[in-house]
C-alpha cells in the first residue's frame, strides 16, 4: 500500500495530517502518561497536543511541525482551547527537535511519518511528508531517537509511536543504542500493523 | 507565540540563545516580529504569531 492510497483510505485533505488510528492510540498513551512541559513533535492537525492542554498535570503544551498549515492548524486549536479556559497550544515551527533548549520538556510524544515508501513513487506535497518514512520508514524517527534525550528534563519521558511497519526490533535497538530504557504503555493490531506506543525513560 | 517560550527555545544551528525583537504585540501575545541568533546572527521570522525556527537550508528550499 502506496501512502497515496493510505490517504485516500482514509478520506484525508491534503494539506494536514488528520487523526486516524495511531493519534489515537498515542493520545491515549499521552492521557495516562503525560505531565509537566509537554511537546509534541509533528502535531499535524494539533489534536493530541489537546488532549495534553486538557490534564490537570500538564502545564505547558508546545506543538511543532515542519508543516506550515500545521502549524496554524495546531494554533488555532490552542486559541480555542484556552477561550474554553484550558491551557492553550504554542505552535513553533521546526525540524523534529532541533530548536529547543537542553532540559525544557518533561514528555516529549511523537508519532513520526512512518510508512515505508520507494522513492520513485513518492509524491511530493504535505501529505507525503506526513506519512512517509524513507525507504526504511526510519527516516524521521532516527534521527529524533538520536536527538530527543538532550531536550529532556532528568526524570523526562518520550512516547514514541512505532508501526510493525516501522519494524519494532530495528527501533528498540535504536532506542536503547542512545541510553534509553522503553516499556510498551499501549498496542493495537490493526488488519494492516500493529500499532504500539513506547515509553522511553533514561 | 508567547514571550515565556523565550525559555525553550535557542538557535536550531549551534543551541545558541536567540534575541527577540518584537514587531507588534497583543497583550503577552507576540504576533509579528523575529528571532536572532545571537552568535550566529541567523533570522528567524514570527508571523502570524508562529516562529519560524526551520534552519536556513529548509526555509530555502520553499
Amino acid at each position: 500500500m502506496t501512502g497515496r492510497d493510505l490517504a485516500e483510505r482514509r478520506g484525508m485533505e491534503t494539506n494536514v495530517y488528520q487523526p486516524a488510528e495511531d493519534s489515537a492510540l498515542l493520545a491515549e498513551a499521552v492521557v495516562d502518561h503525560a505531565r509537566g512541559r509537554f511537546l509534541e513533535v509533528g502535531t499535524g492537525s494539533g489534536w493530541v497536543a489537546e488532549q495534553a492542554a486538557r490534564k490537570a498535570d500538564v502545564d505547558c503544551v508546545v506543538a511543532s511541525d515542519v508543516n506550515p498549515h500545521a502549524c496554524e492548524s495546531a494554533r488555532k486549536r490552542g486559541e480555542k482551547l484556552r477561550a474554553e479556559g484550558h491551557l492553550g497550544i504554542e505552535a513553533v515551527r521546526a525540524n523534529l527537535v532541533n530548536p529547543f533548549r537542553d532540559g525544557s520538556f518533561d514528555t516529549v510524544a511523537f508519532n513520526p511519518p512512518y510508512l515505508p515508501t520507494d522513492p520513485d513513487n513518492e509524491w511530493d506535497d504535505w501529505m507525503e511528508h506526513a506519512l512517509s518514512g524513507g525507504e526504511s520508514g526510519r527516516k524521521f524517527l532516527n534521527p529524533f531517537v538520536d536527538e530527543v534525550g538532550r531536550i529532556l528534563t532528568d526524570g523526562g519521558r518520550v512516547l514514541l509511536l512505532v508501526s510493525s511497519l516501522t519494524g519494532f526490533d530495528e527501533v528498540t535497538e535504536r532506542v536503547e543504542s542512545r541510553g534509553f530504557d522503553y516499556e510498551t504503555v499501549v498496542q493495537e493490531s490493526y488488519p494492516f500493523e500493529t500499532l504500539s506506543v513506547l515509553q522511553l525513560t533514561k | 507565540m508567547k514571550e515565556s517560550l523565550m525559555d525553550i527555545l535557542c538557535d536550531p544551528l549551534d543551541k545558541s540563545d536567540l534575541e527577540l525583537k518584537v514587531t507588534e504585540r497583543d497583550g503577552d501575545e507576540i504576533i509579528t516580529g523575529r528571532l536572532v541568533g545571537t552568535v550566529t546572527g541567523e533570522e528567524y521570522p514570527i508571523e502570524d504569531g508562529i516562529p519560524n525556527l526551520l534552519p536556513p537550508d529548509m526555509r530555502d528550499a520553499e
